[in-house]
């Protein structure tokens, strides 16, 4: 049932997701509580226009009233105490001296933690799943299943990706790896990160050749410079393609893990472009579900995304909210 | 898209816009939290907005150590605490409950809520924090303070309770829930495959 709620890790997640596609009286059970889920979810509560009351108005006003206050306040005592502006000026100096050392090095420390809980590849087993079935899944849960039991299923091997099962459908269905992030993310050697990923044809045939050659790569023992200098020679000579029109990818997995700091996050779709400014799509702005990731910001690819959350995992049942 | 806790920090600060902007994302999920928990539209709008009169209140206490959504929560279960303490005072002294409405309710919301109803109130409260709200499971520990096994445990019955509930009711008036087992639209629903 914790798999149902999204709430196992993911290697527990994996495990259970094999698991339920073996099991017929587990799968009758998650299709029963699927249903309840449904039943509960027809409760739908009536709209309300109302906005924000006179009371809250007030309480508003009158907290930012006082805050803008307290900020006029301290020039005024300021002007009444300060006696002697050398020796104030000396002691604000010792300070925030103090203070600065103080930030600098709590800061370097917590980024110290961050950038080398992963500072290096580990040993290639951590990365790779030892049960091919359970990789299978995996790939398979990245999009509803009307989607992904016709697609293509690789998973990864010693040597790379491999076809474990064919598809029908022209998606391709595949369990990313850390490597996939930001060549500057702290998680780019996390070998716990696992991100089903469902390419549709258009991605698969140009976006997916970039976690084929990132793996690659990676396998083959290459630096991080060297990858960055690989692909942006790839994109220069054609090896690499620009994304093709219309390449997309679910990623509506509960069991994935994208990183530390987001974990399954919220199941979304991504939409691949050559570099597109952000406003073109509304990306980021008030209210916009449109965001734009950071996966190739900065990045030796070509290459814009843009995320939209989706209310529901691949299996149909409701996600958190953002 | 600014994330709420970030919003949040922000409002701390000062912005007027960061808290109009949480107002705006939070406003109807409160107001769902409190009317599926009461029978009176108007009390559950009023409790909505008190919520959000806590959050400018403390919001010089704030820090960003769990989501906003789970802090609103927080602040709504608080709420409702009283609003019933101060239901059953007022009960105790004559007034009467309010009936559940149930004129122009749908069959299946009745449904739900009588089955709801059926549960015990750690469990149902357990369930709708999931289920509506969406919580986690530390989460919801948390807030009702007890421990995560015994949230996973009761969702586990009451999920089993509704699903017995459902089919006794399927077996004894299949019509009232017609309405619910339509597929979502725009995706094959659970029924599909029976």
């Amino acid at each position: 049932m914790a798999y149902f709620d999204g709430e196992l890790p993911t290697e527990r997640a994996t495990e259970a997701l094999s698991h339920l596609e073996l099991c017929p009286e587990c799968q009758t059970l998650a299709a029963d509580f699927r249903v309840v889920s449904q039943e509960l979810m027809a409760w739908e509560v009536e709209s309300t226009e109302v906005g924000i009351s006179s009371k809250i108005n007030a309480a508003l006003a009158e907290r930012l009233q006082k805050r803008q206050a307290a900020k006029i306040s301290w020039p005024r005592l300021e002007n009444r105490v300060m006696t002697s502006r050398w020796v104030w000026a000396g002691a604000l100096a010792i300070v925030c001296l103090a203070v600065g050392l103080k930030l600098t090095l709590t800061s370097r420390n917590q980024n110290e933690n961050r950038s080398t809980a992963y500072p290096s590849m580990a040993s290639i087993e951590q990365y790779l799943m030892p049960d091919r079935n359970a990789e299978i899944a995996l790939a398979r849960s990245a999009a509803p299943a009307a989607i992904s039991s016709d697609a293509k299923i690789l998973v990864l091997g010693w040597r790379g990706y491999e076809t474990a099962i064919e598809g029908k459908n022209g998606f391709v269905c595949v369990v990313e790896r850390s490597w996939g992030s930001p060549f500057n993310s702290a998680d780019f050697w996390n070998p716990k990160v696992r991100v089903p990923m469902c390419f549709n044809p258009a991605a698969a045939r140009s976006i997916l050749p970039l976690t084929i050659k990132r793996t690659e790569m990676v396998l083959a023992g290459m630096s991080k410079a060297q990858m960055i200098d690989s692909i942006k020679a790839g994109f220069n000579n054609k090896e690499l393609p620009a994304p093709a029109p219309g390449a997309m990818c679910y990623m509506m997995s509960r069991a994935g893990y994208l990183n530390d700091a987001l974990g399954h996050y919220v199941p979304h779709l991504m939409f691949y472009f050559p570099l597109t400014d952000k406003s073109s799509w509304g990306a980021d702005l008030p209210d916009s579900p449109v965001t734009l990731n950071p996966q190739f910001r900065d990045g030796p690819e070509p290459i814009t995304e843009f995320v939209i959350p989706v209310g529901k995992w691949s299996d149909g049942t409701a996600a958190p909210v953002m | 898209m600014t994330s709420d806790e970030a919003l949040m920090l922000e409002f701390q600060g000062g912005s007027r816009a960061a808290f109009e902007e949480l107002f705006a994302r939070y406003h109807k999920p409160l107001y769902g939290f409190f009317r599926r928990r009461l029978n009176n539209p108007e009390r559950a709008e009023d409790l909505a907005q008190e919520t959000f009169l806590a959050v400018i209140r403390a919001a010089s206490r704030y820090e960003p150590r769990a989501l906003v959504r789970t802090y609103l929560c927080g602040i709504a279960l608080k709420l409702l605490a009283a609003e019933r303490r101060k239901f059953l005072t007022s009960s105790t002294s004559g007034q009467s409950a309010p009936e559940p409405k149930t004129d122009g309710t749908p069959d299946c919301v009745l449904w739900v809520r009588q089955a709801l109803e059926k549960l015990d109130g750690t469990e149902r409260e357990i369930l709708m924090l999931r289920e509506y709200e969406q919580l986690s499971y530390s989460d919801i520990a948390e807030l009702l303070r007890i421990p995560v096994n015994t949230v996973r445990s009761k969702l586990f019955r009451s999920r089993l309770a509704l699903k017995s509930y459902l089919e006794s009711e399927e077996k004894n008036n299949p019509s009232p829930r017609a309405s619910v087992r339509q597929p979502h639209p725009g995706r094959r629903g659970i029924n599909e495959h029976e």
